[in-house]
């Protein structure tokens, strides 16, 4: 008796089983996918994410401090200087040999290299994982945007200013030479 | 409509052991094709050509249902695999990826196609040939309407069962063929299960067939018409009360005759890399893997034509009683309906492949020998007895 019970609860637990299983499948069916289209959509890095470094280069004073720093000495710079003024040459830094410690970042006395948020970058030659920190590259795409904004909003102004002026400048200009005609017809 | 002579059939022996043994339902007359073709012929063009030139177009015809029909259930699968496990499957080619049948398509094509060393090299070739040649004979004793089928029989699912348990030839060959270890396990696997599964997929047919009184499945599918419209499908306990259990067992059955999980394990991918198509690369491999959805498609539609109301559903009558009878609207809307249904059937097998583990290989014979063979003969039982004894006196089964 029990060999028959247990052959008729055998088919009774297989369909069971079965339609439990099929309910917990249909719900992730139903559900929303957790996945993005990854180069169109991302989803959001934390803030502390260790990615490519992000250079401020206004700020940088060629102090080497990152460099030294640095365990595995992948940063090299090169800069000269005039005076107060620094022309910049050179920021490399080799990411065939980066570990993305994130020492260089902590000496830096003017908190002027971050690490960003940016991580894909591929190449069919060696050579150009040498990255140039030069020209803000590393930096979080959404920050680039917002610098290239701020940047022409700046560059629009300071033309709207300079037109302004040189409309002022002209219309001084158009009123001395008033003046000297009224001059000259006095002289005359 | 169109409706074609059964000799542009794919495999001669069979249909003229067929022809001898149920009585064709049409005559050999009736072959638009041939008919069409005698009508444009040139004088220079000999008499012979015509029903050749007519076979070729029917083949032709069946090829390219059963490419779209495999192209489509390749898409779907991915599809629903993907947002079962929470992903999107493919996005890429086209809306939501709808094309990338075409681009697999293309890739498979363009690929190498190799040989091994050590195969038997005609037995190799022959393999692929052989199973999607077979599926596609038994295709062509699929109804798309009432009046448009390429070969209807007396007996016409007999034809789909003989025709498609032969691709399991095919798949041994394969597997032989091959010279490969994982290859014979697969091909092994696969003729114990089918022929393991092939008995309770024959008997769990029965109940429906001795409801309807007919092999034919057009004729099923009329059985199942009438005034009480989704009420009158085999599938109602009020028609017969073993109808359900019959079903089940049936489409266990055709999990394990199409390969699917959770009994693939013909090709159990983490145990045999590939089963008996480990060494088929190229345009040979999709063969077997367009034989196997154009399989799945075609066993869930004669599950939809016994169980499920075949043509019959809100949609059909609808059509009907606008279009008329027979009207182009009353073909579109019985073959939209079937092909619907059919890929309802599809989408089931989908979801349980995602749902359930893998058996092993002694799981799977107690299973069809412990289990669905003896069920299904207690339903054929139970089946036989209330058609007998009960049926007769329902008013709403006269």
């Amino acid at each position: 008796m029990t060999a028959v019970t247990h052959y008729f609860k055998n088919v009774v637990d297989s369909v069971k089983t079965t339609l439990i299983g099929l309910g917990i499948t249909g719900k992730y069916l139903l559900q929303k996918p957790i996945t993005v289209q990854y180069p169109d959509e991302r989803l959001p890095i934390p803030n502390r994410y260790r990615g490519i470094h992000y250079l401020e280069q206004e700020k940088c004073i060629d102090c080497l401090a990152c460099a030294r720093a640095c365990p595995i000495d992948c940063i090299e710079m090169d800069a000269v200087r005039h005076g107060k003024e620094l022309e910049w040459i050179s920021f490399t830094l080799d990411y065939q040999k980066c570990m993305f410690c994130e020492l260089c970042v902590y000496p830096c006395p003017k908190d002027c290299i971050h690490m960003g948020t940016e991580f894909a970058f591929v190449s069919y030659d060696r050579s150009e994982f040498v990255h140039d920190l030069l020209s803000y590259r590393g930096m979080a795409r959404d920050a680039k945007v917002r610098m290239v904004e701020a940047e022409k909003k700046k560059k629009a102004k300071e033309e709207a200013k300079k037109a302004k002026e040189g409309a002022q400048a002209a219309v001084v200009a158009e009123a001395a030479d008033d003046e000297g005609e009224e001059a000259s017809s006095e002289d005359a | 409509m169109l409706t074609f002579d059964p000799a542009i059939g794919f495999s001669s022996a069979v249909l003229a052991v067929q022809s001898a043994e149920s009585g064709l339902k049409d005559g050999f007359g009736t072959n638009a094709i041939q008919d069409f073709l005698v009508g444009v012929k040139p004088e220079y063009v000999p008499a012979w050509a015509v029903p050749l030139t007519a076979i070729g177009i029917a083949i032709g015809i069946v090829l390219a249902i059963v490419s779209v029909l495999a192209m489509f259930s390749t898409w779907l699968e991915r599809k629903v695999s993907g947002h079962i496990q929470c992903r999107f499957g493919p996005m890429r080619v086209g809306w939501h990826g709808w094309l990338q049948p075409l681009a697999d398509g293309v890739k498979l094509l363009l690929k190498e196609d190799m040989i091994p060393l050590g195969a038997d090299r005609t037995l190799y070739v022959i393999a692929p040939a052989l199973v999607l040649a077979s599926l596609l004979g038994a295709m062509a004793a699929f109804p798309l309407t009432e009046t448009f089928y390429f070969a209807n029989f007396g007996l016409g699912i007999f034809m789909i069962l003989a025709l498609t348990s032969t691709t399991t030839i095919g798949v041994v060959m394969a597997g032989w063929s091959s010279n490969s270890k994982w290859s014979l396990y697969g091909a092994m696997r696969e003729a114990a299960q089918v022929v393991a599964y092939e008995i309770p997929l024959g008997i769990s047919l029965l109940v429906p067939i001795m409801v309807a009184g007919s092999f034919n499945l057009i004729e099923v599918s009329q059985g199942q018409g009438g005034g009480y419209g989704i009420l009158n499908w085999n599938i109602w306990p009020w028609v017969n009360p073993f109808m359900l259990p019959a079903f089940v067992l049936f489409f266990v059955a055709i999990l394990a005759e199409t390969k699917r999980a959770p009994f693939d394990l013909p090709e159990a991918e983490s145990e045999l890399v590939a089963g008996f198509m480990t060494e088929y690369s190229g345009i040979r491999w999709s063969f077997f893997f367009m034989e196997e959805y154009a399989a799945m498609f075609l066993y869930c539609v004669v599950g939809s034509f016994f169980f499920f109301g075949g043509f019959e559903s809100p949609v059909t009558s609808l059509a009907e009683s606008v279009g008329g009878t027979n009207s182009l609207l009353h073909q579109l809307g019985a073959a939209s309906t079937i092909v619907l249904k059919g890929f309802a059937g599809v989408f089931l097998m989908m979801w349980l492949r995602w749902t359930l583990p893998r058996v092993r290989i002694d799981q799977v014979m107690t299973m069809g020998y412990k289990y669905l063979t003896p069920l299904a003969l207690v339903c054929v039982l139970g089946a036989g007895l209330w058609e007998a004894f009960i049926a007769p006196h329902l008013w709403w089964r006269s």
